[in-house]
């Protein structure tokens, strides 16, 4: 009753302050009624009004208006004031229960857009839900580390005198760790690490075991860890001492007692004595391994260089603070070091819990970029948006059906508050019930996604209890949010005019949900051409001529130093093969070549040198990765007899290099050869290669020197590819009877190189899926709304129907409004998926313009999604039969 | 004996109404206040004050008519009640008792000033 007397009250001020211009303060006029007990407010607003209008004929405006304030101001006091709760205070509960039936009613009457708003809510939540794990399980990355505030991870730098380059990385040589524990107090351990790989005896197999770490014992001082058997303290004691996870020790030893026991390795003069088993490291560690062996069993240990840097080094500190005082003692520390070196070292101190998200470099498991995350959550931010939007343009749309209830409700007696929070009750009935299929949905597709992400995420830790409140939370916001207007507009109709039948959608209701379809659609048009961008760079990776053949080659990886006749014999057996094209044995495969050397040439000044990337490579390299050469020769047999003596001082190298090589040595191709060069040692360029991409496309290509030397870690197998099972078990049965102490494993080099790009291709996978949800969601929403739009143009359409309009012309203007909706939408969305896409191309160095093909492409695409899904409903009003819609009435 | 509270503003609010006879509403009462007593009145104070009264129940109003300067509320009267009477009676009584029981010399001096 108050809200009808105060509307009607309201509307005679309005009448009457257009007869007369003069009336008091808006503002406090407001104020007042809204602070003002029920009963009074009429007569002392009477009064205010009466003496105002004295005051105005006396005095004038303005210290009338004064005047009105101060005594409004003066009228805020106890006994005027309403009292808290509107309304005596009646059991609700009944009203509660009713309106609750009354949600379900109209839920299930509104079948249609009860499914798509349950069905958006529910693929909507679900992407969140999915999204938000991944988040929280990276984001949890070695939170559970006790010390992790104390610990720091060096990042070394190095260059050579005279030379620009520098390279940087969490490589580091064994005198790091010990050095700084004696010079620097505020270092209390070094952690000396090596993620290696170790092929053990397991019964009669040999297993090469990838997931092998070394590490000083100061492991256990520093990171968290939980003994099943043996001591920590004295584990890593001395050489060959392993430590092996729980899971580990069964598979080697099933249910007996690990401790104590050795386990052989393929070279029978070395085995390692198990002294501890510890829980599997969790997941969300960046440290990972099956074995701990440790450090000493390398025989790597060494305090003569700071080269020879292949370990990674943590350092556990005194405090917290100690990693910048450290800091800032290191560079004086280092350049006294290196002096008269040639070389400088610079050495940086990572904080720990910083790796996983922000470092550039990996730790022991890839790293995330705190980027991939924003646009994750970014992603699951705009889906939720799209759902929320479809589900505020539906219930405008069918706001007329309920307007009559509203009026009903208010007649007798609804305030507008109860009303409101009717809807938004409503709305969060939907939601609640979207959350918990939500759920459902997850644990069911979290095994899919999964495998999409390469991650091992849990379900469990959905359940958290703060992941609960999280949830709740936003079911709320997400029902306040997309109940909320709706719930205004309903609430806020005049039930005079809603009952006389004359209602209809506002221009305002019209006007939002234009522009919510508008949003809708540039979200979506932004990520299909995000989507097509990410696609076609990865598209262009995977095709891109590298300048090598990585078709059909294998690598199989071999002892370092295993020797030349050796391997010339497995060379020759595996040729017999009519299928083995070429064999070359080699150190790295031309998919990644990044081992650093440094080169001069003796017309230099001395201690000048230029970093370059170098591969001890055979004779066969060439031909095999199909590499072009442009001037000189290939490797020769005598070439490769030269270096391999066993004696240093007696070896002759021989060199080619690539392009960028010889030009940044300021040569032709064809000057190049002939020139001596010194790289291991003194040696002569005999042939120049066309440059190739030997590393990701993220880099440019760098110098690169080949050199011909008699070892190297794999061996590189063209093959013809006709019958690959057959020709793979032949080479596997030949090499059981050739090498006996090491397994056969192989590789495809087109799946190493996909592997290097494979952070981008999971960005693009979790792209393709998301953007075709929120299309989707966007569709589906057109599609209710659109239902609405043609039911109530229903009468129009057999009118003009009758009158004579085809089919295609009803069509038209049925859906034209759309299309230029979607037309906005693309406009909107284009140059803001140009200028992120353009950014994110810029981490390539290789890589594709955005060209307009794709703006055409995700905007044909759009367009021809809205028009079948208006079109469906245009068609079904379009060829109704006239008499039908208007024989009632 | 029943309690008659009574504060002063009250008293001087139940004793306008009084004067007003029928006429008594708020702007009213305020303008006889101001005029009378020449103090200025606030109507924060002055309703306060009214509805005290009707709690007590010393007065009883009824809606009046409207007029256009006051934008179509009603003016809302108030009348004395029975109750209302008993209370000014007993005001005045004990008003005029302590009057009464003040020494003469008292009020001579104050007089001369």
């Amino acid at each position: 009753m108050e809200s009808h007397s105060e509307n009607g009250a309201s509307g005679e001020v309005r009448k009457l302050s257009t007869m007369r211009k003069n009336t008091p303060p808006k503002l406090f006029l407001r104020f007042f009624r809204w602070y003002c007990h029920p009963d009074m407010q009429d007569y002392i607003e009477g009064d205010l009004m009466e003496v105002y209008a004295v005051r105005l004929r006396m005095k004038g405006k303005r210290k009338a208006d004064l005047r009105f304030m101060l005594d409004v101001l003066v009228l805020f006091r106890p006994g005027i004031i309403r009292s808290l709760t509107t309304s005596e205070r009646i059991n609700p509960t009944i009203m509660f229960r009713s309106n609750f039936r009354i949600a379900l009613r109209n839920l299930w009457k509104n079948k249609a857009s009860t499914i798509i708003n349950v069905f958006g809510l529910t693929a909507g939540i679900t992407s969140c839900l999915l999204i938000a794990l991944f988040i929280q399980q990276e984001m949890s990355f070695d939170v559970f580390q006790s010390k992790k505030k104390r610990i720091a991870r060096v990042v070394m730098e190095y260059s050579f005198e005279g030379g620009k380059e520098s390279n940087k990385g969490t490589f580091t040589s064994t005198k790091v760790a010990p050095v700084f524990s004696r010079t620097f107090p505020e270092v209390e351990k070094g952690i000396r690490m090596y993620n290696g790989s170790a092929i053990l005896r397991q019964g009669d197999n040999l297993v090469n075991e990838r997931s092998f770490m070394y590490a000083d014992s100061s492991f256990f001082n520093t990171f968290d860890h939980e003994m099943i058997e043996g001591k920590a303290a004295t584990a890593l004691d001395g050489p060959f001492k392993i430590v092996l996870t729980e899971s580990t020790a069964k598979r080697y030893f099933g249910n007996e007692r690990a401790l104590g026991k050795i386990i052989p390795t393929n070279d029978e003069k070395y085995s390692y004595e198990v002294t501890g088993v510890m829980r599997d490291y969790p997941q969300n560690s960046q440290i990972q391994f099956d074995f701990l062996a440790s450090f000493s069993s390398m025989g790597e240990n060494q305090e003569d260089t700071y080269f020879n840097a292949n370990y990674t080094t943590y350092l556990l500190l005194k405090d917290e603070n100690s990693i910048y005082t450290l800091q800032e003692k290191l560079h004086p520390f280092m350049e006294k070091e290196m002096k008269g070196s040639g070389a400088s070292i610079h050495y940086y101190l990572e904080p720990f819990e910083t790796i996983h998200l922000y470092s550039p470099y990996s730790a022991f498991v890839p790293n995330t970029s705190l980027r991939y995350l924003y646009i994750l959550g970014g992603v699951a931010i705009l889906i939720i948006v799209i759902v929320c939007f479809t589900y505020i343009n539906l219930s405008t749309a069918k706001s007329i059906e309920r307007a009559r209830e509203v009026g009903i409700r208010k007649v007798s007696g609804a305030v507008k508050s109860q009303l409101f929070w009717q809807f938004i009750g409503e709305s969060f009935v939907l939601c609640s019930l979207s959350v918990i299929v939500s759920f459902a949905a997850a644990s069911l597709f979290l095994p899919s996604f999964n495998v999409l992400i390469t991650k091992n995420l849990q379900m469990k830790d959905l359940f958290t209890p703060l992941f609960m409140l999280l949830t709740f939370g936003a079911t709320l916001l997400v029902s306040l949010i997309a109940g909320g207007y709706p719930a205004l507009v309903l609430s806020g109709l005049q039930p005079a005019r809603v009952l006389k039948g004359v209602f209809k959608n506002t221009s305002s209701a019209k006007w939002l949900q234009q522009s919510l379809i508008v949003f809708q659609f540039a979200i979506s048009v932004f990520l299909i051409i995000a989507t097509i961008v990410i696609q076609s760079q990865l598209h262009f990776i995977r095709n891109a001529k590298l300048g090598y053949d990585r078709q059909h080659v294998l690598r199989i990886p071999i002892g370092w130093g295993m020797g030349y006749d050796k391997v010339s014999t497995i060379k020759r057996e595996l040729k017999t093969n009519a299928q083995v094209i070429d064999i070359s044995r080699g150190g790295n495969s031309p998919v990644n070549i990044s081992s650093g050397y440094s080169m001069r040439t003796p017309d230099m000044p001395k201690d000048e040198v230029i970093s370059v990337n170098a591969n001890p490579v055979d004779e066969d390299y060439i031909k095999v990765n199909g590499l072009q050469l442009i001037a000189g020769t290939d490797f020769s047999e005598q070439d490769m007899k030269d270096v391999a003596t066993e004696v240093w001082e007696d070896k002759k190298f021989h060199y080619i290099l690539n392009e960028s090589a010889a030009k940044r040595l300021g040569w032709t191709p064809e000057q190049a050869i002939g020139q001596n060069l010194h790289l291991n040692g003194p040696g002569i360029i005999v042939g120049v290669i066309k440059d190739f991409n030997f590393q990701s496309m993220r880099n440019t290509i760098n110098p690169l020197v080949l050199f011909a030397e008699s070892q190297g870690s794999s061996v590189l197998v063209k093959v013809k590819g006709e019958d690959m099972a057959a020709t793979i078990s032949f080479m596997e049965s030949k090499w059981k009877e050739l090498v006996p102490n090491r397994p056969f494993e192989y590789r495809f080099l087109d799946d190493d190189y996909n592997r290097m790009y494979q952070s981008e291709v999971q960005l693009g996978k979790t792209m393709n899926l998301f953007s075709s949800i929120a299309i989707t969601l966007a569709c589906l929403g057109l599609f209710g709304l659109s239902s609405y739009m043609v039911q109530q143009r229903m009468k129009e359409i057999s009118i003009r129907k009758v009158l004579g309009a085809s089919l295609w012309s009803l069509l038209r203007i049925l859906s034209g409004n759309f299309i230029r909706l979607v037309g906005f939408a693309i406009i909107i969305a284009s140059p803001l998926a140009y200028v992120f896409m353009k950014q994110w191309l810029n981490d390539f160095v290789y890589r594709i313009d955005i060209s307009w093909w794709i703006f055409a492409v995700a905007g044909a695409m759009t367009v021809s999604i809205a028009v079948i899904t208006v079109g469906i409903h245009g068609v079904r009003a379009a060829i109704n039969n006239p008499v039908k819609s208007l024989k009632s009435e | 004996m029943k309690n008659y509270q009574l504060g002063e503003f009250e008293e001087i609010v139940i004793l306008t109404v009084g004067i007003l006879n029928n006429a008594a509403y708020s702007v009213s009462i305020k303008d006889e206040i101001e005029s009378r007593l020449s103090r200025s009145v606030s109507m924060g104070a002055l309703h306060t004050a009214l509805k005290r009264l009707e709690d007590k129940g010393y007065l009883k109003s009824y809606a009046g008519e409207t007029t256009e300067d006051r934008a179509g509320r009603p003016k809302r009267y108030f009348e004395i009640t029975a109750m209302g009477k008993k209370a000014m009676q007993y005001a005045k009584e004990t008003r005029d008792g302590l009057w009464k029981a003040i020494p003469k010399t008292v009020l001579q001096v104050k007089f001369a000033n």
